[in-house]
C-alpha cells in the first residue's frame, strides 16, 4: 500500500508537485496520466525515494520512504525508469540479475537458486527467455525496454513503479505488457504506471490519476475520469467520447 | 579457467623477476635461499633483502594500480579514467618536488608523498561533491585541473633546481622507480594497501550494479553516494601507497582493466581479481626488464610502461571501438 499525504516537491527552486494526496491499495494497478511535463515522472521518482518531498509524506508499506535505507527501499519497491543507457558487453541475463542486488549482502557474491529462478521467471513473463544470452547492446529499444521491466520483476517487490513502460513497444507487445501488469496486480502487487495513452490506461488500470501542472486533478475509476470535463481542460483539447460494445468508454482528440 | 591461467602467469612473472639481477643466480640457488630465510650467506641476503622485497613491491604496486583503475573506471563508467585522476600522484609529486628542493631528507619523501597525495585526493573530492554524493563530471574536471596545477608546481621546482643535484632527484621520482625500496616500505604501506583492497572487495556488488547507470543502480538498492565515497577513498589509498612504493608509475592503471575486461568480461566479481593478477604480473615483468636491460643502471619503470602501455592501450581501445 502507498499513501501520499500533502506531497509537494521543488527542484531547482521550481515547484513540480503540489498538494498530492492519494492512497493506492495492494492489488491495485494505478495509471498516472497527464500532458507532457506535468510531473508524472517526478511523482514516480518521489514515490521511489529518488526525490525527497519538500513537504508532506510518502509511506510505502507503512514506512516513510525517506526513512528507509536504499536496500530496504529496493526490497519494498521496484522502479522501471524510462532513461535509456548503453551498456557494454552485458548479456540480457546479467542485466536482469542486477535486479537481485538487494537480496544479497555485500559479501554474498554467488548467485543462489532463487536468483536463477527469479531471472528465468522474469524473462519468461516478458517472453524473452530466448534472449537471455544475447548482448544487451544488440537489442532494439523496445527489447531493451522489456529487459528493464524484467529487471524490475526480478527484484520481486510488493510494489512496482513503471515510467512509460510501453513507450518503445509495438501495439501487440504493449498490450502484452499491460496485461501482465494487470495480472501482477490481481496477484497482489501494487502497481503505479505512468502512461501516455489514456485509452490504454482506461483498458487496464483499476483507477486513473490525472495530473495537471503538478496537481492531482482527478483520481477515480477509468470511466469517471474519461467522462469528466477535467480531461479536456487538463489536456487543452476537445475530445470525442465513444462507448465500446462492452460498455467501457474511450476518448479521442477532435481535430483542431 | 582464465583466472587459473592469470594466477599461473603471476607466479611465472614472480619467478622470472626473482631470477633477474646484477648477480647471476641459478634457479636452484634461489629455491634453496627461499627455503632458508635465516641463512647468512650472500645468496640468501641477495634473495631475501634485495630481490624478494622488490618483487613483492612490484606485485603490490601493479595490483594496487590495476584495482584502482578498475574501481574508478567502473564508478565513472568511463574507460579513459586512470588511477591518478583523483590528483593523488600530481599532489604527491608537487609535495615531493618541493621537499627535495627544500633539502628534506630522502627518508621522508615517501611519507610526504603519501600525505600530500591523500590531501590532493581530498581536495578533488571536495570540489567534486554535489549534495551527499559525487558528481562524476566535476570529479574529472577537478582531477584534471588540479593535476595540471600540481604539474606546474613540479615544473617550476625542476626549473629552480636545475643548477643543483636536486633536479635529477625530482625527475627520478617522477619517472617511477622501486630502487632502494625494501621490506620496511612494504610494511609501512601494508595497512593502507589492505584497507584499499578490503574497500575494493566491498565495492564489487555496487560496481556490478553501477554498470546499468547511477539512477537504475539506486532503484535496485545501491547506496550510490556511499559507494562513490568508498570507491574514492579505496582508490586514493591504493594510489597513494603505490606512489610511496614506486613513485609515479603511469599507464598501468589505465591499461590493465582494459586487458582484464577483454579476458574475463565486465563482471566485477572476476574482473577485480583478474585486474590484481594481471597488474601484478605486468609490473613484476616490467620491473625485471628495467633492472636488466641497462644493468647495472636501471630504466625508470614509468618510462618503460609508457613505451609498452601507450601502443597497447591504443590497440585495445581502438579495436574495441571498431568491434562495436
Amino acid at each position: 500500500m502507498i499513501a501520499l499525504n500533502g506531497v509537494a516537491l521543488d527542484i531547482g527552486g521550481r515547484r513540480l508537485l503540489e498538494g498530492i494526496d492519494a492512497r493506492i491499495e495492494s492489488g491495485e494497478l494505478l495509471a498516472v496520466v497527464g500532458p507532457n511535463g506535468v510531473g508524472k515522472t517526478t511523482l514516480l521518482r518521489a514515490i521511489a525515494g529518488l526525490h525527497a518531498p519538500s513537504s508532506g509524506t510518502i509511506d510505502v508499506g507503512g514506512s516513510e520512504i525517506g526513512a528507509l535505507t536504499p536496500m530496504q527501499r529496493a526490497l519494498r519497491l521496484g522502479f522501471v525508469t524510462s532513461d535509456d543507457v548503453m551498456l557494454d558487453a552485458l548479456r540480457v541475463r546479467d542485466v536482469v540479475a542486477i535486479g537481485r542486488f538487494a537480496h544479497h549482502r555485500w559479501w554474498e557474491w554467488r548467485e543462489r537458486t532463487d536468483d536463477d529462478d527469479a531471472v528465468r521467471e522474469a524473462l519468461a513473463a516478458i517472453r524473452m527467455e530466448s534472449f537471455a544470452e544475447r548482448l544487451f547492446s544488440t537489442l532494439s529499444s523496445g527489447e531493451r525496454q522489456r529487459v528493464w521491466i524484467a529487471m524490475g520483476l526480478a527484484q520481486a517487490t510488493p510494489v512496482l513503479l513503471l515510467d512509460e513502460p510501453t513507450s518503445h513497444l509495438d501495439l501487440r507487445v504493449a498490450h502484452q505488457i499491460l496485461a501482465l501488469l494487470r495480472e501482477l496486480a490481481r496477484g497482489g502487487k501494487t502497481i503505479v504506471c505512468a502512461i501516455h495513452d489514456v485509452n490504454d490506461a482506461a483498458a487496464y488500470a483499476n483507477r486513473i490519476a490525472l495530473l495537471g501542472d503538478g496537481r492531482l486533478v482527478a483520481l477515480d475509476t477509468p470511466d469517471r475520469v474519461l467522462a469528466s470535463d477535467v480531461l479536456e481542460t487538463t489536456y487543452r483539447v476537445a475530445m470525442e467520447r465513444v462507448r465500446l460494445s462492452g460498455g467501457s468508454l474511450r476518448v479521442f482528440a477532435r481535430e483542431a | 579457467m582464465r583466472m587459473v591461467l592469470l594466477a599461473a602467469l603471476a607466479v611465472v612473472a614472480a619467478a622470472a623477476s626473482l631470477l633477474v639481477g646484477g648477480t647471476t643466480l641459478a634457479p636452484h640457488e634461489i629455491v634453496a635461499a627461499l627455503s632458508h630465510p635465516r641463512g647468512t650467506d650472500a645468496i640468501t641476503t641477495i634473495v631475501w633483502q634485495l630481490r624478494l622485497p622488490r618483487v613483492c613491491i612490484a606485485a603490490v604496486v601493479g595490483a594496487a594500480l590495476a584495482l584502482c583503475g578498475a574501481m574508478l573506471q567502473g564508478m565513472l563508467r568511463n574507460p579513459l579514467v586512470d588511477p591518478y585522476l583523483t590528483g593523488v600522484s600530481a599532489g604527491a609529486a608537487a609535495a615531493v618536488a618541493i621537499a627535495i628542493l627544500a633539502g628534506v631528507s630522502p627518508a621522508f619523501t615517501p611519507a610526504i608523498g603519501f600525505v600530500a597525495g591523500l590531501g590532493a585526493a581530498l581536495l578533488v573530492a571536495a570540489l567534486a561533491r554535489r549534495g551527499a554524493g559525487i558528481d562524476p563530471n566535476r570529479l574529472i574536471l577537478a582531477g584534471v585541473s588540479l593535476s595540471m596545477f600540481f604539474a606546474a608546481i613540479v615544473t617550476l621546482a625542476i626549473v629552480r633546481a636545475q643548477a643543483t643535484d636536486y633536479a635529477a632527484s625530482i625527475v627520478a621520482w617522477l619517472a617511477g622507480t622501486m630502487a632502494g625500496r625494501g621490506w620496511h616500505d612494504l610494511v609501512t604501506c601494508g595497512p593502507y594497501v589492505v584497507a584499499g583492497v578490503v574497500i575494493a572487495a566491498w565495492s564489487i556488488p555496487a560496481l556490478n550494479a553501477l554498470r546499468i547507470g547511477d539512477v537504475r543502480a539506486r532503484t535496485v538498492g545501491v547506496d550510490v553516494n556511499r559507494a562513490q565515497w568508498g570507491i574514492l577513498a579505496g582508490s586514493s589509498l591504493l594510489a597513494a601507497s603505490s606512489v610511496v612504493l614506486a613513485g609515479m608509475v603511469g599507464f598501468l592503471g589505465l591499461l590493465v582493466p582494459h586487458v582484464a575486461r577483454r579476458l574475463v568480461g565486465s563482471d566485477a566479481r572476476v574482473l577485480m581479481p583478474a585486474c590484481a593478477l594481471t597488474g601484478a604480473a605486468l609490473c613484476m615483468v616490467a620491473d625485471a626488464i628495467c633492472r636488466s636491460v641497462v644493468a647495472p643502471a636501471e630504466l625508470p619503470i614509468g618510462v618503460l610502461l609508457a613505451f609498452i602501455g601507450v601502443p597497447a592501450f591504443l590497440y585495445l581501445y581502438l579495436r574495441g571501438e571498431r568491434s562495436q
